[in-house]
């Protein structure tokens, strides 16, 4: 095999596989033309080499050949892959958030955030990866989506600053609320848990005020943010990046109440909440306090699982807004690939 | 160092932005050239005794995307020392040849009035 046939061989197997054989046979001779210009009928080897390095890299003379480029994904693409993305995470994660639900309710199943964690690393990247390879075969079949079949009107634009603004009333009452529980629970710890009947047994929650510290520097911060923002009057990324954060602190607290909640539970052999509910008629005051941690429970997981879908809200809106300045970015984009 | 560093950031954008430059010329120096049919190799040749080089990794598969555009046609000839791909403009090339030839022409005369200030101020 001469060294041409090992270059065209290498080139070849770069090249797109429409035309393959075609272009490779057109790529022969024009190097033999070139070689026997310059050197006559009997070029050596080292002549070959010459002309082959002016020729360039197998590789870099092949990729010349793939008219849009090679991409995993191309820019015609990727718009819509990205929607996709962030749907389908979204769907997992509020399936997964409903499946803990009813696994705690309905079977009392236990609760545990390393659990949480851990099934979220498996599914997210595993979508992830499913919606990678879909995609991957629409490039490969190049695929064409038809995003600018509608005229372009300006007056849609998305108007500056929407859903920034901040909404002074929601502030106002949430900081109210916070103050009212931080006063509560930081000068009276020893009222935090619930009686049965005015003037009957008291009962303190110890699994609050095992947590009552993070409890307080959650409702602390959640203060100062709020109060930051009636001042400052409008959302920004940062102050949004922060709210995430915060929500997501709350979450794990409230996750860690819940589950410490459990744990009594569990300790002072309760059934599920059904069975706690249908023997109430002959409940006695040991019963009185199960009920109790059980009606907190619920409260925290329902506090919970508002608290989470408020985090997806202010995803979606973080994204939201995102996807509006880049579509438009996009669309350039593809005009002027065209 | 840092300046030589700079410089060759420099070359290498001027090659890029030279690069893009030439793009669009190509495509109507070889519709100009394919008039008659003409190899690939026939086609650099004539293009660089007119004062055009342009690299044979560059024209081939420029010449396979004009062709799969409608404005070349091609085929095989068998008849010469060895087999060769001849490429000749199809009717549509020669309209879109006339085009981009008027379009050419007036882009020069523009770009003309428009360097003609700036003629002595890189000195």
């Amino acid at each position: 095999m001469t060294l041409l046939d090992r270059y065209i061989q290498e080139v070849g197997r770069h090249l797109p596989r429409k035309n393959r054989s075609d272009i490779k046979a057109e790529l022969r001779s024009s190097f033999v033309d070139t070689l026997e210009d310059r050197f006559g009928q009997e070029a050596t080897e080292e002549q070959t080499s010459e002309v082959l390095k002016e020729f360039g890299q197998p590789r870099d003379v092949a990729a010349s050949y793939h008219p849009q480029g090679q991409y995993l994904i191309g820019p015609t693409l990727y718009p819509i892959f990205r929607m996709v993305v962030w749907i389908v995470i979204a769907a997992v994660l509020g399936a997964q958030i409903l499946a803990w639900g009813i696994g705690l309710f309905v079977d009392g199943e236990a609760f545990s955030v390393l659990e949480m964690l851990a099934s979220l690393v498996a599914s997210v990247p595993a979508s992830l990866g499913w919606i990678i390879i879909t995609f991957m075969i629409l490039q490969y079949f190049d695929a064409k989506p038809h995003l600018e079949n509608e005229p372009w009107d300006p007056t849609k634009l998305p108007e500056i600053n929407t859903g920034q603004d901040i909404k002074r009333g929601e502030l106002i009452v949430s900081l109210v609320f916070s103050t009212l529980i931080l006063a509560l629970i930081t000068l009276f710890p020893q009222w935090v848990g619930f009686i049965t009947t005015p003037g009957g047994v008291f009962y303190p929650n110890l699994v609050i005020l095992e947590y009552l510290v993070l409890i307080q520097v959650s409702l602390l911060a959640h203060m100062v943010l709020d109060v930051y923002m009636l001042w400052k009057g409008q959302w920004n990324m940062v102050t949004r990046i922060i709210k995430l954060g915060l929500s997501v602190y709350s979450i794990v607290i409230l996750g860690f109440l819940v589950q410490g909640h459990n744990a009594w539970l569990t300790s002072h052999s309760a059934g599920g909440l059904f069975e706690v509910l249908e023997s109430i008629s002959g409940i006695s005051d040991g019963g009185w306090e199960i009920v109790g941690m059980h009606a907190f429970r619920l409260a925290f997981f329902v506090a919970l699982v508002v608290t989470t879908i408020e985090l997806f809200v202010d995803i979606f809106r973080i994204i939201r807004n995102k996807i509006q300045e880049d579509n438009i970015s996009a669309k350039d984009f593809v005009l002027k690939v065209e | 160092m840092r300046s030589m560093m700079i410089k060759n950031s420099q070359s290498e954008l001027y090659l890029k932005l030279t690069q893009e430059l030439r793009r669009g010329i190509l495509v109507l120096a070889a519709l100009s050239q394919l008039t008659e049919e003409k190899y690939g190799y026939a086609l650099m040749n004539s293009l660089a005794e007119k004062g055009l080089d342009i690299e044979q990794g560059t024209l081939y598969p420029l010449l396979r995307r004009l062709e799969s555009q409608g404005l070349l046609q091609s085929e095989w000839n068998v008849e010469g020392s060895r087999p060769r791909r001849y490429y000749v403009i199809s009717p549509e090339g020669t309209q879109t040849l006339q085009d981009l030839a008027g379009e050419w022409r007036e882009i020069t005369e523009v770009l003309e009035r428009l360097l003609a200030g700036t003629a002595n101020q890189g000195e």
